[in-house]
């Protein structure tokens, strides 16, 4: 071990030399490097925090939508419920009116038919009567008009008594 | 006993193993950092930058522990030199050294080597050429000086006249015990490092006197001193940060 001036000296130079040729050449770059990495990391993280904020509203809106849909849809039901139930009214009373007209059509069948009947009934007892009436009385009886109003009169009298 | 391979050239004694080993120690460590800010990238680093990230969050973690990160950040690329020159310089001695054996006076660039001038007859001298650079206690005692250097002028420079009135607290008769353990700062870096490095050198010559036995002594010999080549070189950084943060830093609560 011995001292020696210049070697102090020589790595003093020496490493004031690799010092500086780091420090300007290597360093400050990767310093500017790793600083930039932190920025981008940092940036990344807020876009990831706002992401996330997004996504959460996003889910709030969508569930906000289903909810509203589903009361639609529930209005829709209750709304065709009551419309079919109407229409069931609607339709029974239509078919009440309907049979209370054919009854009353079928009713003023009968009563004409009845009434057509016993016209015809009468007229055929008319010209029954007077044959009977000719035969009995053996007596020719003239179909005149006369006689047979005559005659007609008398039944509608009959008729008209029973 | 080594001898340094010294010469004298125009009265000025120049080492040329320190000169030699300075060299490859300076060009490693550039070349090594120079690899790894070859190609810098933000999102796809290479192993080599990420290594090279990893260090300077090391020497990140050492100067914030010795004082505020904001008012260290300058100190950052100086630790980050010192402890790669220093791990590098503690490594480089650790595989081999080269030791040549001299019977008569040997001459570099004309001039004689001084350890081989005036040899008796039979006589021989070993020359250490290569060696850790950090062995040599002159080396090690170039680097406390400019930490003393750095430290005192930080102080003057950035805390004033409380640089000068620490000498004299807590009171004026403590002048000469602060001055001397202000002075003893340097030394205890230089010798600490130096004393470190020769030792694992001297060790590993002894026991290669042992032979083919010396294998396994060697291998976790070697094994250790890596260890502590580490260990030396971040124990240098870590004091110079808080020697300097000592020099340049005032503390309210202390006064």
């Amino acid at each position: 071990m011995e001292i020696v001036w210049t070697n102090i000296l020589f790595s003093i130079v020496a490493f004031g030399i690799l010092y500086f040729l780091l420090s300007k050449y290597a360093f400050s770059k990767l310093f500017a490097v790793m600083e930039k990495r932190r920025e981008l990391v940092m940036q990344q993280m807020d876009e990831a925090a706002k992401t996330r904020e997004q996504a959460v509203a996003y889910v709030e809106e969508q569930k906000q939508a289903l909810n509203s849909a589903r009361q639609e849809a529930q209005q829709i039901i209750q709304q065709s419920q009551i419309t079919s139930n109407q229409q069931v009214e609607q339709a029974l009373a239509q078919a009440k009116v309907e049979a209370a007209r054919v009854k009353e059509e079928a009713v003023r069948d009968i009563e004409n038919e009845k009434n057509k009947a016993v016209e015809e009934l009468r007229s055929e007892i008319g010209t029954a009567s007077v044959r009977i009436a000719s035969k009995l009385l053996k007596k020719e009886v003239s179909a005149s008009s006369e006689q047979e109003q005559l005659v007609n009169q008398y039944l509608n009298e009959v008729g008209g008594r029973s | 006993m080594h001898e340094m391979p010294k010469i004298f050239v125009g009265g000025i004694p120049i080492d040329i193993s320190a000169v030699l080993m300075l060299l490859i120690s300076c060009t490693v460590v550039f070349v090594l950092v120079m690899l790894s800010v070859r190609k810098l990238s933000v999102e796809n680093p290479s192993k080599l930058q990420n290594f090279m990230e990893w260090v300077v969050e090391f020497v990140e973690g050492v100067v914030s522990s010795a004082m505020d990160l904001k008012k260290g950040k300058p100190y950052i690329s100086l630790g980050l030199t010192l402890i790669l020159f220093i791990f590098v310089s503690n490594l480089l001695g650790l595989p081999f050294s080269v030791v040549t054996e001299a019977h008569g006076p040997v001459t570099v660039f004309g001039h004689v080597i001084e350890a081989t001038r005036n040899l008796a007859h039979g006589d021989h001298v070993e020359i250490l050429w290569y060696k850790s650079p950090t062995a040599d206690i002159n080396i090690t005692a170039g680097l406390a000086i400019i930490v003393f250097i750095l430290m005192n002028f930080l102080g003057i420079k950035l805390n004033g006249k409380h640089y000068f009135k620490h000498y004299i607290e807590p009171f004026p008769i403590f002048l000469p015990l602060n001055i001397i353990e202000n002075l003893a700062k340097p030394v205890a870096l230089a010798i600490r490092l130096f004393a470190n490095i020769f030792a694992g050198e001297v060790l590993i010559t002894v026991i290669l006197k042992l032979g083919i036995l010396s294998i396994p002594f060697l291998a976790v010999w070697q094994g250790f001193s890596i260890f502590v080549g580490a260990l030396q070189a971040f124990i240098f950084t870590i004091l110079t940060m808080v020697y300097i943060a000592q020099m340049t830093i005032h503390e309210e609560e202390a006064h």
